[in-house]
């Protein structure tokens, strides 16, 4: 009922590495203790509160002027810590004679739905009243998530499908029903809760939801034991994974980030909404160059995803396309238990239904995507291997006879990605790292040599196993020769093999390119600096691909 | 101001050293006299031509690496003079037999920590308040964030860590002499009523306890590593340096948590590897070392074993402590 419960609950999770027990755990927890904070735990949980109410810097400051504490020694914790809201909770423990003898138990629904929400209409000195208030008066054990939650930082190693799972568990149904209910939007409410454990499967308020996601898996040997007669190709586009819906005559635009983007693309909204039928239509959004039939690079639908209502000249500067590759829904009629040919056959079907009676031309702005048929895997491969001249990451590998299942189910869908481009680079800034990774020297920039120089031309942080790591930012600190704030400079001496997506130039950097998804792949220790690549070397992988 | 030779105690070589006796204190490497704070390997070498420590260390240290070594030993409060120097011992809260160690020169005090801790612990004498002029301190936990929380509410998490884990093992990794033994004695006044089984490292350091009059619970010694994920239910202890990787990998039914006070930085508890980390510490935490160094009277404070440039720079300006430094 409580936020102390739910301290215990987060503490419960945070404790056990066993899937059962913390089933357990979260079941207990929804059977003990109200609707209306059972809705704010699963809010919590699912991570669908990232709202920062204050930030960490203020929450810094403001202990440090409550408990006069100098703000040089707050920041040196930080650097040990990585985030500020445990750092003023691990401060918070020497505060405890400042505590109040009888402690509060305020409610989930009255600090999340009240209590920090309110703080916004305060002026400052009534803010800070507020939450000095409130490190005095809940328990010790509730400082953590109470920080967390008004930083916007709160996250629990708990995903939704064990959210899922305890709540199938707790009603005895499917899993895949629950999964569609949390789909969306959840606003904590008594309603909400109760809409989740609701008995009856059939909902009518599953109408305003998309379906769970179906997703990829990276492709198997084994695959290629099985005739190729049995799968799907399609290229993998780097677009916005979406469902396009339109129920009861309303159009929806849901990311797989279960966000709504309808405001974003208008245009696609206004088309969609001209066809009769109602559908689920899964697919991608792309920024689309109708000249040559191919994807714009993501870099351009950027400039698209954030931005709500844009003008006309926007959308005529980066025109959109929805590819859609399945129909999970009909008028009405869920299709996602029939296979995977029959549903493209109807996907087939209304799209040329759609494209000849529809009043509005859809095709300037809605296809469905284009089929490949490789004579055999070697073929495949081929194919794969083209995959950079229309802009795709690759091979999207289907079974035939599959339903359209949810989360990233085993033996269904597979990604065939293209081999990453790959450079030596040599590493010359490092940065510290943040979160778990604080303390450590984790962010590196690596540089290609132009002439005698070397010039910077990617950052990456990701790629390098703990081991490694720790034994780099021991070195890092041995071999630094300038340190600026938290980079430092350090001696050319390390190689990296670094991987990446896309190569292209930039006018924005220095090296005149720049890079997607960089990541070290692997530490070159049998390399010297002179091994690295040279910017030459990048533009030559440039125009190797176009 | 003396210059850093006029000390009566200096680092020499990484290492404390006091000349005027000649004498060298947790040397890391062979000399001719050595005194020892505890018996921990990190502040003892092999090859010393003679130690001088507690009894109760002397016993410890012999059982980790033998009776072949030439050891003096002296009570707790006992003076000794060496080259006209008055040396004594004084209980140090760390470990069995761990000691603070006081040099007296010409009126002059001098005060070496040792490792120390202030909190509770059933295993080993009190921390003794030692007043002096000179404090040498350690402060592996010199910041604020450390604040150690009660150690029988640790053992209660930790007992809680076991029974909510029905079926799976559980694997509590911790240092083999002092934190072992009194985790065990925390742990015994818990509602946890399984099994516990130790390691040989560890069992031979509980047998050494109790031969010092130390009571400590019963365990089983753990023989054939193949059985732990059949021992459902039960707690292993494990000394760090045995591989969680080697156990996560080769057992089914296991969970593995290290206490340590590192363990109360949840980015080191995720780095760390183990599923879970209980922060109990034989280090004093920062209100630990704050109240040494005002209790002590020090005038002069140098700190080793740590980071320690905020605890000093704090000391300054909110204390007006005089901090010094050795220099290495």
């Amino acid at each position: 009922m409580s936020l102390k419960n739910f301290s215990e609950l987060f503490i419960d999770l945070d404790s056990s590495n066993s899937t059962n027990n913390k089933i357990e755990v979260l079941k207990n927890y929804f059977l003990s203790n109200d609707p209306i904070d059972n809705s704010w735990a699963i809010y919590l949980l699912t991570g669908k509160s990232n709202k920062r109410f204050i930030s960490g810097r203020y929450l810094k400051n403001l202990f440090s002027q409550i408990y006069e504490y100098p703000e040089w020694l707050i920041d040196t914790c930080y650097l040990k810590v990585g985030d500020s809201a445990e750092v003023i909770t691990l401060l918070l423990k020497n505060q405890s004679t400042s505590r109040k003898k009888k402690l509060s138990n305020i409610s989930l629904n009255e600090l999340l739905g009240k209590t920090i929400p309110d703080l916004s209409k305060l002026n400052e000195e009534e803010k800070n009243f507020k939450i000095k208030n409130m490190w005095e008066t809940i328990p010790e054990d509730n400082h953590l998530i109470f920080n967390k939650i008004l930083t916007g930082t709160f996250r629990v190693g708990v995903s939704i499908g064990l959210i899922t799972k305890s709540i199938s568990k707790l009603i005895n149904i499917d899993e895949e029903i629950i999964s569609h209910r949390l789909m969306g939007n959840f606003e904590p409410s008594i309603d909400s809760y109760e809409f989740l454990i609701n008995k009856k499967i059939n909902l009518q308020e599953l109408n305003s939801k998309p379906f769970p996601f179906l997703l990829a898996n990276t492709i198997e040997d084994k695959i290629f034991k099985n005739s190729i007669n049995d799968f799907q190709f399609e290229w993998k586009y780097d677009g916005i994974r979406m469902q396009l819906i339109k129920r009861s005559g309303n159009v929806s635009l849901w990311t797989r980030g279960q966000e709504l983007v309808n405001e974003s693309f208008p245009e696609l909204v206004e088309k969609m909404s001209h066809i009769k039928d109602d559908f689920v239509l899964d697919g991608e959004l792309l920024v689309w160059n109708f000249k040559e039939q191919i994807a714009f690079d993501f870099s351009l639908l950027q400039k698209r995803i954030n931005r709500k209502s844009p003008t006309r000249s926007i959308q005529i500067k980066y025109p959109i396309i929805f590819i859609a590759y399945d129909l999970l829904e009909v008028n009405g009629r869920d299709i996602r238990e029939i296979n995977l040919e029959n549903r493209r056959i109807e996907l087939e079907k209304y799209f040329s239904k759609w494209k000849t009676k529809t009043e509005n031309n859809i095709s300037d702005i809605f296809k469905i995507s284009d089929l490949i048929f490789p004579k055999d895997w070697p073929d495949a491969l081929t194919y794969k291997e083209k995959s950079r001249e229309n802009n795709t990451e690759g091979l999207i590998i289907k079974k035939k006879t599959s339903i359209y299942s949810y989360g990233r189910k085993k033996g269904i869908w597979w990604k065939y990605k293209v081999d990453p481009m790959q450079l030596d680079a040599v590493l010359i800034y490092a940065k510290g790292g943040s979160g778990r990774r604080a303390g450590l020297y984790t962010d590196y920039s690596f540089a290609l040599w132009k002439d005698q120089e070397l010039i910077k031309f990617a950052s990456a942080y990701s790629g390098l196993s703990n081991i490694e790591i720790k034994e780099l930012d021991k070195w890092i600190r041995k071999n630094t020769i300038e340190k600026f704030g938290p980079v430092r400079s350090l001696k050319p001496e390390m190689v990296f093999e670094i991987s990446f997506e896309k190569i292209q130039i930039s006018k924005r950097h220095k090296s005149g390119i720049a890079v997607r998804f960089p990541r070290i792949t692997k530490w070159r220790k049998d390399k010297k600096i002179n091994d690295a690549d040279s910017l030459e070397n990048a533009y030559d992988l440039m125009k190797k691909i176009s | 101001m003396r210059t850093k030779q006029e000390y009566l105690i200096r680092y020499k070589d990484g290492n404390l050293y006091c000349e005027l006796a000649d004498i060298w204190i947790d040397p890391s490497k062979p000399v001719k006299k050595a005194l020892i704070t505890h018996a921990h390997f990190d502040h003892f070498t092999f090859g010393c031509e003679e130690y001088i420590s507690t009894k109760e260390t002397a016993i410890l240290l012999k059982e980790r690496v033998g009776d072949n070594i030439k050891i003096k030993t002296f009570e707790y409060g006992e003076e000794f003079k060496i080259n006209g120097i008055n040396i004594s011992f004084h209980p140090s809260g760390h470990i069995l037999g761990s000691s603070q160690i006081r040099f007296i020169f010409a009126g002059e005090k001098w005060l070496i920590s040792g490792d120390f801790k202030l909190q509770k612990d059933q295993t080993c004498k009190q921390y003794e308040i030692v007043k002096t002029d000179y404090l040498i301190s350690e402060c592996t936990f010199g910041l604020p964030i450390f604040k150690w929380d009660e150690s029988n509410k640790i053992a209660n998490d930790i007992s809680k860590w076991i029974t909510n884990s029905p079926e799976k093992t559980s694997l509590l990794f911790c240092y083999s002499l002092g934190k072992a033994q009194r985790l065990l004695n925390e742990i015994s006044q818990t509602n946890f009523n399984g099994n516990i089984y130790s390691h040989g490292s560890i069992h031979k350091m509980n047998n050494s306890y109790r031969e010092l009059g130390i009571d400590i619970k019963d365990t089983i010694k753990i023989e054939n590593k193949k059985k732990i994920d059949e021992l459902k239910g039960s707690l292993i202890l494990l000394p760090p340096s045995l591989s969680k990787g080697y156990y996560l990998k080769n057992f089914k039914n296991i969970q593995t948590a290290f206490a340590s006070g590192w363990m109360s930085i949840s980015a080191l508890r995720k780095r760390s590897g183990y599923d879970k980390g209980f922060a109990i510490s034989d280090h004093a935490d920062w209100d630990g070392i704050l109240e040494v160094v005002k209790k002590s009277e020090a005038k002069n404070v140098f700190f080793h074993h740590g980071d320690s440039e905020a605890l000093s720079k704090y000391l300054v300006e909110k204390e007006s402590i005089n901090v010094l430094f050795f220099g290495k």
